[in-house]
């Protein structure tokens, strides 16, 4: 288990190293030996310490975060579809944050905004599937299906009748832009504290994933145990929005890739995903910035492309 | 005498030593130590006010369709209005950033004031807007004779043809900025102060949105005497066909299907002023129709 997770701890910090070094503007290696000494030019310095590493950090931790939900929702849902955004999340941060932005309210505003708009459509939903008291993870999938369906609508709603002139700023946060983010501390600090807080209950995870009458009668409190997994998986997500809009494909793919190739061990599974969610994110938006520089693309677009034959060969190679 | 050669000597050295100091179309001041030399203009309009304020040689980078005058399709580009390249921006060093208010993205004119690049930000919303714009534009490049000369040609040249259309006789204009969706814009626009310049009457002037997005039921119970719409050079081509099908149209009746070039008319700039001679002449033609 170490063993698999300190390769992927070498490969994530490579993909940070390789992040830092490349850009539109091209630095030398060993110009950016000197900018991590402390020394180096101040423009270099301003590229790589105001610049690169704020994104590249926001970057990895939008991954990281946003796979490990991912894990979470599989393994809550019992159902290998699921990502972070299944339950409306995105919809509810989305219009949280388009709103912000239609009243002309600040970056920092916006995130709030969006922030607030994930927490209230989680508790939406885990309110309406709660109704009759029976919480099933289809009932609660279905809900959230709806919900998020409800939340598109509004969103819809809201491009149409937005002024012409915020449109595209609207419709970047929708694809997922690692460049909203300022700070990357929120995201890398929830990423931490969550991964130690699951931890310890990634064994009974192990046990729930083979169903909830299994689970309670080998010991594990399953009503407990699903409202924490479920409360924390929508805290992981909604940081995550909130600090990159929704970038979509990585919390349902690298959970899925990982177990092709580690297995199904909860306790190898959560914290590789945020591993491999953050290098994968840190490879795709360090290609959106500079495969067709100067002009900027959208980070959700690269993951797709890029996971999408990763994943098809890990599969193909798993038969 | 001596009085005057001290006042003159005083003129000479504050001006040497006094920061070069601009109020922006946001309600900044922005007061830089001496006249800026490297500037980024972050959108076509901005490119072509700064050549207009005969600093065009001082520009370093511009964004994508940034390409009037000729001159400015040799510079680089840093992305797109909308997105833009933050280290291709940085590498070049600028000591002034010229913004748009509403049009680039807030998260990165927010970086860039993080970062300490100067910037200026400018959206002109009126004629008066424009020749105030190329003059305070002028006046931190260190260019004030070309861009105070500007400003009074195209103020002089608004007036003048404010004077000759002041009498005209009215004719109801819808002006299509899209077709589909189908959107136009109200007197706030300098689209529609263009429009009113020349005796115009926008049919949709007096809608609460800027660029509102109308239905086609709109326009025919406006039934507006002249359809206008902006292509490229000004030829016909395809975008006002549709309105053809409907032969009640005072419009389409008298043939009153119009074009202006897209590119005078489109950006607060100079151009307005040829832009306006041009919409003028169509606006005539229709009165004769």
């Amino acid at each position: 288990m170490t063993r698999s997770l300190s390769g992927l701890a070498a490969i994530a910090l490579i993909a940070v190293l390789l992040a830092l070094a490349i850009g539109s503007v091209t630095i030398p290696p060993l110009e950016l030996w000197q900018v991590i000494q402390g020394e180096g030019s101040a423009l270099n310095r301003t590229l790589i310490v105001d610049l690169r590493l704020p994104r590249t950090l926001a970057a990895f931790a939008t991954g990281g975060l946003l796979a490990v939900a991912g894990a979470l929702m599989q393994v809550l849902l019992r159902n290998p579809l699921a990502d972070p955004y299944i339950l409306g999340l995105s919809g509810g941060a989305a219009v949280g944050a388009l709103l912000a932005m239609l009243a002309g309210l600040g970056t920092l505003l916006i995130s709030g905004s969006a922030f607030a708009g994930a927490m209230l459509a989680t508790f939406l939903v885990f309110g309406l599937a709660h109704g009759t008291g029976s919480w099933t993870p289809t009932r609660l999938l279905l809900t959230g299906v709806v919900v998020a369906a409800g939340w598109g609508a509004v969103i819809t709603l809201m491009l149409a009748v937005s002024p012409a002139d915020q449109l595209p700023g609207m419709l970047y946060w929708l694809m997922g832009d690692v460049s909203y983010a300022r700070t990357p501390w929120p995201a890398l600090v929830v990423l931490a504290v969550s991964i130690v807080l699951i931890m310890p209950l990634a064994r009974n995870l192990n046990v729930l994933a083979r169903g909830p009458m299994q689970a309670a009668a080998l010991g594990v409190s399953v009503r407990p145990l699903e409202w924490a997994v479920y409360l924390l998986a929508s805290l992981l997500t909604a940081t995550a929005v909130t600090t990159a809009g929704s970038v979509g494909f990585v919390g349902l793919i690298v959970p899925h890739m990982l177990r092709l190739v580690l297995g199904n061990d909860q306790r190898i599974i959560l914290p590789a995903s945020a591993l491999a969610g953050g290098t994968l994110l840190v490879l795709a938006d360090t290609l959106a910035r500079t495969v067709i520089a100067p002009e900027q693309l959208p980070v959700g677009v690269i993951t797709a492309l890029l996971g999408v034959p990763m994943f098809l060969y890990l599969l193909h190679r798993s038969r | 005498m001596i009085y005057r050669v001290f006042l003159l000597f005083f003129a000479l050295v504050s001006s040497v030593f006094a920061d070069v100091c601009a109020t922006d179309d946001a309600g900044h001041v922005l007061c830089l130590p001496t006249v800026a030399q490297r500037i980024v203009a972050l959108s076509p309009g901005a490119t072509e006010l700064m050549f207009a304020a005969g600093a065009g040689n001082k520009v370093v980078a511009v964004v994508d369709y940034s390409d009037y005058p000729p001159a400015a399709l040799n510079l680089p580009s840093v992305g797109n209005y909308t997105r833009i390249d933050m280290e291709a921006l940085l590498a070049l060093r600028p000591d002034l950033v010229i913004t748009w208010v509403t049009g680039n993205p807030p998260a990165q004119v927010e970086l860039l004031k993080a970062l300490d690049v100067p910037q200026f930000a400018i959206e002109p919303r009126t004629f008066e807007g424009v020749s105030s714009v190329l003059e305070r534009l002028s006046t931190l490049a260190g260019t004030e004779q070309q861009g105070f000369a500007e400003a009074e040609r195209f103020h002089a040249g608004i007036a003048a043809l404010s004077e000759q259309y002041r009498n005209a006789e009215p004719v109801s204009v819808f002006y299509q900025v899209w077709a589909q969706p189908l959107m136009t814009i109200n007197n706030d626009h300098l689209i529609g102060k263009v429009l009113q310049l020349c005796g115009g009457v926008n049919v949709f002037g007096d809608m609460p949105r800027l660029v509102p997005r109308i239905s086609a039921e709109a326009v025919l119970e406006a039934d507006p005497l002249v359809i206008l719409t902006g292509s490229v050079g000004g030829v016909s081509d395809g975008q006002l066909d549709r309105w053809k099908n409907y032969s009640r149209l005072k419009a389409v009746a008298r043939n009153n299907l119009l074009f202006v070039p897209a590119s005078l008319i489109s950006r607060p700039t100079p151009r307005l002023l040829e832009a306006s001679k041009y919409v003028c002449q169509k606006l005539d033609i229709a009165r004769e129709h």
